[in-house]
């Protein structure tokens, strides 16, 4: 198959529709992802059984839902071909800001919803400002606001924690709607299907992607790139806000390191790549950056509950993502497939040196 | 004609480029910060250069962090990031402790260290190279697993116990006389000046600044693109681990939690020195300054009173920002971008092509 397959795709464009419906799947990085997710959790579950049991359930969904919603923001600006490392911080100002408020003077949750995207948007429209204007490459830009907003939740915190949230705010991040749905679940799926609405359906989304494949292509296509690549990274900042409201409402508490002690920003960056979004700009989804981030928790927890030591959960998301990379790889060159790619590595044939580009 | 044209030439190359400029402003950074902290905080300079507690004992603090600096500089150049530097010189040290508690003795159990870490730096630039991958994701994966491998190995409590001579050999002692100069600024000096020499007075680390700045035209020059960048891999592995043997011994046991910062201000340290974050261009020398630039910042700051926050993390990002938003600025003023300094090194009219137009080219000297 794989030998007719490949030689019908230099030729013909139509070549994936004439692919059989279950390696056309295997393909696409969000079914795989979700297959693989579930086979991850029937097999923990099959050891473990109490690791199926309904709170347990939820609380994976739960608990994925602050890095999804923060996946998904990286994905915008890696689909610029930008990185942003200070979507950590951000979160965590969001996440003490909204709970020190809640904390005072027990507000709802939806009264905080405009300050935490307000921070989002204002933190993610300085990140955009250094990228474009200033010219700083976004991974020492970034770095740079990285260190610069830490120091500013350090200063909200001021020594203090965020550990007494309201009543509401804790049913809020503990409760289900349905049985297994956490009201958790509600904002990272609406975001996801909105941004994926937004970056397919909409002339701004398309700009993103059309920026991505080839910035000085945009230009000359008319699209005013420095305001397309600003507005990647306020939207990453946004959601990042965003993400940190639901990270107090699901954890119930924050305080001066939240987001930057579990590295999160890297931990999107990995969503965002096993997801299948890459690193160079124009392609990729939000939606796979969703499935990679319940994926990843799914995955560390099962690590978790088959007996391996919790210090190797981060081996393993390290793990995953060179996986994840070296299926992209292969994939891209030639479109080739992973069996193809795997041959011609076990085979020995050393592919034609060709310099990356980088 | 063509000699006049010469001359001219040689006189342009010799004006201060951005490059030296950089290295000037850094330099008077540095003066200032120096001046500013001496004499302004009378607890900063201490009793002067006699004692202990002059100024040049906050290296302590801070040569670590410049070494692994000097580490992933190596990996910039060619035009690649090392994102696990802070996780392997973590990764080294508690690797030493283990091996010396262990019973074996802890010079050779601190050469062994170094060595695997070499060999680890070595695998992650082949696995780059072999497989075309991105350096950031690989090492970015690479820092992930090290940071396991650590905390896993380290247990509940972190290694510690070394003898006395070894913590004082690479970390806190002092080299007594009428300057105490810290036994750490010795060894950093030795690795400053190897790396110094190593970049711009040998034929790989010229071929290292050619990979960066342009991989085709090495190939095609007959450089190894994919050996060079490996070498800087395992380089930046081996001064990352030798920073984790200072670590270790300064604080008197192997720390874990050290990493991110250190891989954040190595970075910082590196782009503030001037060098081309994209690779191919800059100086050691800038970088060296740039350390020590960022190095008393922070106990400077803290002994001038100022809230900790602020000294340790809102003052170095306010300068690293500041510091490329200004670069930026000056150079697109003077239209050096990189495209301008290419044209510049190789197009028409360029030393270069003057050299090889000598003998035909009338307008050459006009200017």
């Amino acid at each position: 198959m794989s030998a007719t397959e490949a030689s019908a795709g230099k030729l013909a464009v139509d070549e994936p529709r004439r692919a059989p419906l279950l390696s056309r799947t295997l393909r696409r990085r969000e079914p795989m992802l979700v297959v693989v997710t579930l086979a991850i959790f029937g097999l923990t579950s099959a050891a473990q059984p109490h690791f199926a049991l309904q709170g347990n359930i939820s609380f994976l969904l739960a608990s994925a839902m602050p890095l999804a919603v923060v996946a998904v923001g990286e994905t915008v600006v890696m689909l610029v071909r930008g990185i942003d490392l200070s979507v950590a911080p951000v979160l965590g100002i969001a996440a003490v800001s909204t709970g020190f408020i809640a904390q005072d003077s027990h507000v709802s949750v939806l009264s905080m919803l405009p300050l935490a995207l307000a921070i989002g948007i204002g933190l993610g429209f300085v990140n955009g400002l250094f990228v474009t204007y200033a010219r700083i490459p976004p991974i020492i830009a970034t770095l740079g606001t990285f260190t610069v907003y830490g120091g500013i939740e350090q200063l909200i915190c001021n020594s203090r924690t965020v550990v007494t949230l309201p009543t509401s705010w804790i049913n809020l991040g503990t409760h289900d709607f349905l049985p297994d749905v956490p009201y958790i679940l509600v904002p990272g799926v609406l975001v996801t299907i909105a941004m994926a609405l937004i970056l397919w359906r909409t002339r701004w989304g398309r700009s993103i992607y059309a920026f991505g494949a080839n910035a000085e292509a945009a230009f000359r296509a008319g699209i005013r790139v420095k305001a397309i690549e600003i507005s990647a990274y306020t939207v990453c900042g946004m959601l990042a806000g965003l993400a940190g409201l639901i990270y107090v409402v699901q954890v119930g508490s924050a305080g001066y390191n939240t987001g930057s002690e579990i590295s999160i920003q890297l931990q999107a960056i990995a969503c965002g790549l096993i997801g299948g979004t890459t690193l160079t700009g124009g392609k990729g989804g939000v939606v796979g950056s969703f499935f990679a981030a319940i994926f990843l928790t799914v995955a560390l927890e099962g690590v978790i509950v088959a007996g391996i030591a919790y210090q190797w959960q981060s081996a393993g998301v390290g793990v995953l993502l060179l996986v994840a990379i070296l299926i992209d790889a292969y994939q891209n060159r030639q479109g080739r497939s992973v069996s193809e790619a795997l041959r011609s590595v076990l085979g020995g044939h050393k592919p034609v040196q060709q310099e990356a580009s980088s | 004609m063509s000699v006049v044209a010469e001359t001219q030439h040689v006189v342009r190359r010799r004006r201060f480029d951005t490059d030296d400029r950089w290295m000037i402003s850094l330099v008077v950074l540095l003066v200032a910060e120096l001046l500013y902290f001496n004499f302004g905080i009378s607890t900063f300079w201490g009793g002067g250069w006699g004692t202990s507690y002059s100024f040049l004992g906050y290296g302590e603090s801070f040569l670590f962090t410049s070494m692994i600096a000097l580490g992933v500089m190596f990996v910039i150049f060619t035009g690649d990031i090392d994102l696990s530097v802070g996780y392997m010189a973590a990764f080294a040290g508690i690797m030493m402790a283990e091996f010396h508690i262990g019973g074996m003795n802890i010079w050779i159990a601190t050469v062994l260290s170094i060595a695997l870490c070499a060999v680890i730096g070595l695998i992650q630039g082949l696995v780059i190279t072999y497989f075309k991958l991105e350096s950031l994701l690989v090492t970015l994966a690479g820092g992930f697993i090290l940071n396991s491998a650590a905390v896993a190995w380290e247990g509940p409590v972190p290694p510690y116990g070394f003898p006395h001579s070894y913590d004082s050999a690479l970390g806190s002692g002092d080299i007594s006389g009428t300057i105490q100069i810290p036994n750490q600024l010795i060894v950093f000096a030795v690795l400053a000046v190897i790396a110094t020499l190593v970049v711009h007075r040998t034929r790989f680390g010229r071929q290292l600044v050619l990979v960066g700045h342009n991989r085709q035209a090495a190939a095609y020059a007959g450089v190894r693109v994919s050996a060079t960048r490996v070498k800087a891999f395992v380089l930046s592995a081996t001064f990352s681990a030798v920073a984790g043997m200072c670590i270790a011994a300064n604080y008197g046991t192997a720390r874990d939690d050290l990493a991110p910062t250190l891989l954040l201000t190595a970075i910082t340290c590196v782009v503030l020195g001037g060098v081309d974050i994209f690779g191919g261009g800059g100086r050691v020398p800038g970088v060296i300054i740039a350390t020590f630039v960022m190095g008393w910042l922070a106990p400077g700051l803290l002994q001038d009173n100022v809230n900790d926050t602020w000294a340790t993390l809102i003052a170095p990002g306010t300068l690293l920002l500041a510091a490329l938003t200004i670069k930026g600025i000056v150079d697109r003023r003077q239209g050096v971008s990189f495209r301008a300094k290419t044209l510049a090194r190789f197009g028409p009219g360029s030393p270069t092509s003057a050299h090889a137009d000598a003998g035909d080219a009338p307008g050459t000297g006009a200017t």
